[in-house]
């Protein structure tokens, strides 16, 4: 029997864990998000939080999203965990190793409460509109061609609007981080 | 022609020149690799005493007395000296024990520069390290004696001139005796009572 | 010579063969093909750095006039044994104040996106280990965990000066991160893929019957490879950009408190993704595994690619021997000044050679496009850091 699951999984890779090959991920995600929440010491909170973006980037690789996916590792672990780091470091260095209780306030049950009524809106309004209903396309042949094709044909207004914004952002940091001329 | 980052090529072909060069010019490595090409050092550089014999026997040629006036002007007291003795108790001109601690010895020469019988003298080894801490760093009077062709080797000069030294003092010493032999000769002969001539 | 050539793959599905042909069942000789690619892949490039550390060290010298290391072994090869034995056997440290786990992590998070990299490397014609359509970005985003591993380097040893270095030694990855990207998307861009052998399919074929069409060769090409050469140095810290790593600086920077196997762990990571970046430098501009000159197509591909990286990374420790470290400011200043605005320069040249139809005039106005830029930044830069009056701004 084992063998049988082996011979599968090596002919088709996907198939591998069957299901698992998504849901082991994002059981990693869940937990990674979980720990950086319930975390005391805040680099360690910080570094969970990235292990759960990496397991993101897992779970839309094997969701077959390669694209988003490495664009995820590249941007989530690459610069925005850089940039909490930073902000950790550069703000309280000193009183990292006790950060004070994690879960205080209304307490965990509150806090539960909150994010499961969240979800639930989400995916009430998720699976109410069109886009649970439309049929999914097939897989494109050449993925990564086909997302800059649309990207530069259908949604290029979005792209050029997103440039002039990341050029103001940039702007505007190098002028805060200017020098003050005596 | 200066564009910028010029100085950045002229830095890299200086150094390919030096990488391509070292293979074939000679002179431009530098490297002595111990311990195969030894330094050349100076004819009067030192290390450590050692002790002079003459001729082929050690003990027999050995040029100590024991007066033991090194022992006394030793400044960090590194010698140590037991005068030997013979059957009857009498005392012998010659050292039981002589030891130098090297670990102690700070190579001040002045051992040798006050020794009256040009018996210790400084030798150039320096690679005399060992693992044990300070028991095979004294070293005694079989580990100090070494031949005066020895001495010849090292120091040249030096040599030449002791030995000259010596030789000369040899001479005037014969000389004086042979001289106070022909002495006490004539004196014995002049003491003499005058034989009458034979009785006939 | 297509025996040579086709030499690693007859010889690997020889041996699956034969295995085969004991009965081991299909799934086995899978999950072998797959083990046996990457062994082989792991070995010669934890060869390459075993020879690079002691060849590194020769050349420096002999670049300086000395002998390099030439007792163990003939001409002093086997040196890396040595060190082996010397890194296996040293005590491994940890402060008592330090985050153990952390501390732990932080070597083997380095390690491995450095061993990960090397899966879409074309190594030879039709011998890449991973065929994926966005090999380029699936690089730059496994190699983003590399400066996750030094903030965590830095961060676990409970060290002010570490985390000084650490902070550095991030700050200098992002800033040289983007030159580098975007001098790899400007390959992408000429070629029209995100795959590795397709940009070097689109460097195949030769001009006038003999000159390579390597994007190398060409002004935004040269350009853009400078880029990706600079950006190189900068992300696997070596001279000039040693800066987080050098004695003389902060200790070792974010490697203060590490001894023993996990030193020599980052040690190995810093020179298999130099040699990983090499091998990327090569396919994106040099035309991988294809030769410069029609009748040298004889030497099997996997040679040509294996001695175009030894060629690079020669480059790379000639340049250590020549440049003087700089300093974090002038680093930045660098990169955010110089490098960036280049790059945007070369991605214009780079389009506009295109679309101008890749002639004579196409290259004229792609050389002017680069050379412009260069020459006046360039000279911004050297008035920059002049000496003048001293000005204090507090104390008057």
């Amino acid at each position: 029997m084992i063998r049988e699951f082996l011979k599968t999984c090596c002919a088709d890779p996907s198939k591998f864990l069957g299901d698992w090959f998504v849901l082991l991920p994002a059981t990693v995600l869940l937990l990674a998000a979980a720990a950086s929440v319930v975390m005391r010491n805040l680099i360690h909170a910080a570094l969970c939080l990235t292990l759960s973006f990496i397991a993101l980037g897992i779970v839309f690789i094997a969701l077959g999203a390669e694209f988003v996916g490495f664009v995820q590792l590249l941007v989530y672990v690459g610069a925005v965990a850089m940039i909490i780091v930073f902000a950790i470091l550069l703000t309280r260095p000193e009183q990292l190793a006790r950060s004070g209780s994690a879960l205080s306030g209304f307490g965990p049950a509150g806090g539960a409460a909150v994010g499961f009524l969240a979800l639930a809106v989400l995916l009430g309004f998720i699976f109410s509109s069109p886009l649970a209903k439309k049929p999914l396309p097939p897989p494109a042949s050449a993925p990564v061609a086909a997302i800059g094709e649309a990207l530069m044909g259908d949604h290029v207004v979005a792209l050029i609007a997103i440039g002039v914004l990341l050029t103001a952002s940039l702007v505007g940091a190098a002028v805060i981080a200017m020098e003050d001329k005596p | 022609m200066n564009f910028p980052g010029s100085g950045i090529v002229k830095g890299l072909a200086v150094t390919a020149r030096n990488m391509v060069g070292s293979y074939f010019e000679k002179d431009r490595l530098t490297t002595e690799q111990y311990p195969e090409e030894r330094p050349k050092l100076p004819e009067n550089s030192r290390s450590f005493p050692f002790l002079v014999y003459d001729g082929e026997d050690a003990e027999a040629g050995m040029r100590c007395v024991s007066c033991k006036i090194c022992e006394k002007e030793c400044p960090p007291q590194c010698i140590f000296i037991i005068q030997d003795r013979d059957a009857a108790g009498k005392a012998l001109k010659r050292p039981k024990v002589f030891d130098i601690d090297i670990s102690v010895c700070m190579s001040c020469q002045i051992c040798v520069e006050v020794c009256p019988f040009e018996s210790i003298r400084m030798d150039t080894d320096y690679g005399l390290s060992s693992f044990d801490r300070f028991g095979s760093l004294v070293l005694d009077k079989a580990k100090l004696l070494k031949s005066n062709s020895y001495y010849q080797s090292i120091h040249p000069t030096e040599a030449a001139e002791t030995d000259a030294r010596l030789e000369a003092d040899r001479k005037k010493k014969e000389a004086a005796a042979s001289a106070k032999a022909a002495a006490a000769q004539k004196a014995t002969k002049a003491a003499e009572p005058i034989k009458p001539e034979a009785a006939a | 010579m297509d025996l040579l050539e086709r030499a690693p793959i007859e010889l690997k599905s020889w041996l699956l063969n034969w295995l085969g042909s004991f009965g081991v069942p299909e799934w086995i000789l899978a999950v072998l093909s797959a083990v046996t690619v990457i062994g082989t892949v792991i070995g010669v490039f934890l060869g390459l750095f075993a020879l690079a550390s002691v060849l590194e060290r020769k050349i420096l010298a002999r670049a300086q006039n000395r002998y390099g290391p030439n007792r163990v072994g003939p001409f002093g090869l086997f040196q890396p044994v040595a060190d082996g034995i010397k890194m296996i056997t040293k005590e491994d440290l940890v402060p008592r104040a330090a985050d153990r786990v952390v501390h732990f992590l932080a070597p083997v998070v380095m390690m491995v996106p450095a061993l990960m990299v090397l899966a879409i490397l074309p190594y030879g014609r039709d011998m890449v280990p991973a065929e994926l359509d966005a090999g380029i970005l699936y690089f730059f985003a496994v190699g983003a965990g590399t400066e996750v591993a030094v903030f965590m380097a830095g961060w676990a040893s409970n060290n002010k000066y570490s985390v000084l270095g650490a902070m550095r030694a991030i700050a200098q990855m992002i800033s040289y991160e983007i030159p580098l990207v975007i001098a790899a998307i400007i390959t992408a861009m000429i070629s029209g893929s995100l795959s590795p052998s397709a940009i070097v399919a689109a460097q195949g074929g030769f001009a006038f019957g003999f000159l390579p069409q390597w994007f190398a060769l060409t002004p935004w090409g040269f350009t853009a490879c400078l880029l990706f050469y600079i950006g190189a140095l900068a992300e696997s810290n070596r001279s000039p950009f040693d800066l987080p790593e050098g004695e003389s600086e902060l200790v070792a920077g974010h490697l203060t408190e590490y001894s023993g196997f996990k030193y020599a762990t980052f040690f190995m990571a810093e020179y298999v993704g130099m040699f990983a970046v090499c091998g990327m430098l090569v396919t994106l501009f040099l035309g991988g595994w294809q030769a410069p000159l029609p009748f040298l197509a004889i030497v099997p591909t996997w040679c040509w690619f294996l001695g175009k990286i030894c060629f690079v990374a020669f480059t790379m420790i000639w340049v250590r021997a020549t440049l003087p470290r700089l300093r974090i400011d002038h680093l930045l200043a660098f990169a955010w000044k110089f490098l960036l605005p280049m790059s945007f320069a070369a991605f214009f040249s780079a389009a506009c050679w295109h679309y101008a139809g890749r002639g004579p005039l196409a290259w004229l106005l792609s050389l002017a496009i680069v050379a412009i830029p260069y020459l006046i930044l360039g000279a911004s830069f050297s008035d920059r850091f002049s000496v003048s009056r001293r000005t204090y701004q507090f104390s008057e």
